[in-house]
């Protein structure tokens, strides 16, 4: 299983129910192959930066799934037999998770070892008062 | 370290250079920006000027690293449309 952002965008003109129709049925394909949805975002309308099939506009839809390959590729070929979906893209986003994960814990390593340096500094420098009053 | 190493090549050429250039910095770098999102088209957008072509990073000043993952991150903006792929 891994992690992909299915994006797509659906004719600025189909009205609200039939994206949620879109939407459930994309969802139903994902559960019903194994896979788990970990979020479905309306982006809502956007100007496309160049026209798609005519379109200057569409509406975003957005979903963040767990999925395995046969997964994408049926959501990918019912996707492209909607007649309002006008684009799609698939992302696997495995690579970028780790890569935040390996720098959060980066951070946090050099973080707690810069804090450690302080207090032992802090220690000395009390160490060397006491010293100095003795 | 790298910076002290800038500093200094600075300095060599201080005297033939007769104004003040602001060192550049990755922006990435500097904000701690982890993963570069292809959905932000609002920040990707500042890394494509008007003729759609993504800037160098001699212009932008994007450390290597970060300028790959950019790269990225912009074509698949452009699969998207969410950024175009020419001026027009």
């Amino acid at each position: 299983m891994r992690v992909y952002e299915i994006m797509f965008i659906v004719n600025p003109n189909a009205p609200e129910d039939e994206i949620d129709k879109i939407n459930s049925q994309t969802e139903n394909v994902v559960t019903a192959g194994g896979g788990k949805i970990q979020k479905i975002e309306k982006l809502g309308r956007r100007k496309l930066a160049y026209p798609v099939k005519k379109f200057s506009e569409g509406f975003y839809v957005l979903f963040r799934v767990d999925a395995n390959g046969d997964i994408v590729r049926e959501v990918e070929r019912r996707l492209r037999v909607m007649d309002p979906v006008i684009k799609y893209i698939t992302v696997k986003m495995d690579d970028e998770i780790r890569r935040i994960e390996k720098a959060r814990k980066h951070r946090q390593k050099r973080a707690s070892r810069i804090g450690a340096r302080q207090a032992a500094r802090a220690e000395q420098a009390a160490g060397q008062a006491t010293e100095a009053t003795t | 370290m790298r910076e002290s190493r800038d500093a200094s090549k600075e300095k060599r050429g201080g005297a033939a250079r007769q104004y003040f250039r602001r060192r550049k910095v990755c922006k990435f770098c500097v904000e701690k920006i982890d993963s570069i999102d292809y959905k932000d088209a609002k920040m990707l957008a500042q890394f494509v000027p008007e003729r759609a072509k993504v800037a160098p990073r001699r212009i932008s000043g994007v450390c290597a690293p970060h300028q790959r993952r950019l790269v990225e991150a912009i074509e698949k903006a452009r699969n998207i449309a969410l950024l175009p792929f020419t001026a027009d």
